[in-house]
């Protein structure tokens, strides 16, 4: 799990720089155990900021079925200093697990074209330079309230787990969620970031004690962790797929200059 | 309800910000066409981030349209 935001890359040069530095290791660490586990496919848990999905169709969880996404879309390239480029999805996989959540009331919505922030495109830059390795995406509404409640994105999350256990065949599969954790975007508080509530749920997910987070209100995570802080449901997401698992912090930093609370960390039994 | 919601305001953003064009306001003119209330194209021509949050309108959208606004 780690956090996206178009600075980190974008503006590299304006972090402090052993704040950076620790944070960027946090990323190359991840880095290195996804390739250690050698995973045939990644399922991100990410969130639209206003992108895809506007005030006409805003759909709470939303499957891509997209065969390729440019990483980072044209107009986000600049922001994010990123040489656009096409990662694969893998459409027939993400048809399965669509199909098989309307099947069991998970009601999905699915879109077969999707344009890549900061999301995918940031995170993937440390993760998978390469490009190398499908994607299938689970977009959650986190950025245009009312949002779906943390509980339910533990359900949806829950489903996505028990889906990839049931799956013949040799494939391995990565969960990669990005997001949070506090920060407060395009809000009067633009710029302010909570480190001490960072810090609560960090440790909650240390400890394998999700319960606590999915019984948060939308006002208490907008109180405390920022409409950026909404982002966590994606964090939710991927814990509820792993009951049980807990986090291993690799590296937190408030950076005030990318307006963000970042963290890396790796989850495991 | 969890945040005021103008659908005109977010709208005409996303229209823009789907464009990737910014903005320090938008005249009359610009904002032509578009549903808007008097108090959200007096926010709009002023470029009042804070007040066009309060008018409902959504925070990721004021951000992607009036950066410039922003010291940080």
């Amino acid at each position: 799990m780690a956090a996206h935001a178009p600075l980190i890359t974008g503006k590299p040069e304006v972090g402090k720089p052993e704040q950076r530095d620790r944070l960027y290791a946090g990323f190359h660490e991840l880095r290195r155990r996804l390739q250690a586990a050698r995973p045939d496919l990644l399922v991100m848990f990410v969130n639209d900021h206003l992108q895809n999905f506007a005030y006409n169709n805003l759909p709470a969880f939303c499957i891509g079925l997209a065969p390729t996404y440019q990483c980072p879309s044209e107009g986000g390239a600049r922001l994010m200093r990123l040489t656009p480029r096409t990662v694969r999805g893998n459409p027939e996989w993400a048809m399965r697990l669509l199909e098989a959540g309307l099947e069991a009331g998970i009601d999905f919505a699915y879109s077969y074209e999707i344009e890549s922030w900061d999301e995918l495109s940031v995170p993937l830059s440390f993760l998978m330079p390469e490009g190398e390795i499908p994607i299938v995406t689970v977009y959650t509404n986190c950025a245009a309230p009312p949002l779906p409640s943390p509980r339910r994105c533990r359900e949806v999350g829950a489903f996505v787990g028990d889906f990839i256990r049931r799956q013949s065949g040799p494939g391995r599969i990565a969960l990669v969620a990005t997001g949070g954790l506090s920060h407060w975007v395009g809000t009067p508080e633009t710029g302010r970031i909570n480190p001490e509530w960072d810090h609560r749920v960090l440790d909650h997910i240390t400890r394998g004690d999700i319960e606590p987070l999915t019984r948060l209100t939308w006002h208490e995570i907008e109180r405390d962790g920022g409409n950026g802080g909404q982002e966590i449901r994606n964090w939710i997401g991927l814990l509820g797929a792993v009951p049980g698992w807990k986090g291993e912090l690799l590296a937190y930093e408030p950076v005030a200059e990318w307006i963000t609370g970042c963290a890396t960390v790796w989850v495991h039994p | 309800m969890t945040t005021p919601i103008s659908y005109a305001l977010n709208k005409l953003l996303t229209d823009i910000a789907r464009r990737h064009q910014m903005h320090e306001s938008l005249s009359d003119e610009e904002t032509a066409g578009h549903a808007l209330s008097e108090p959200e194209r007096a926010a709009l021509r002023a470029g009042d981030t804070g007040r066009l949050y309060e008018l409902g309108a959504n925070p990721y959208l004021i951000r992607r349209v009036f950066r410039r606004r922003f010291t940080i």
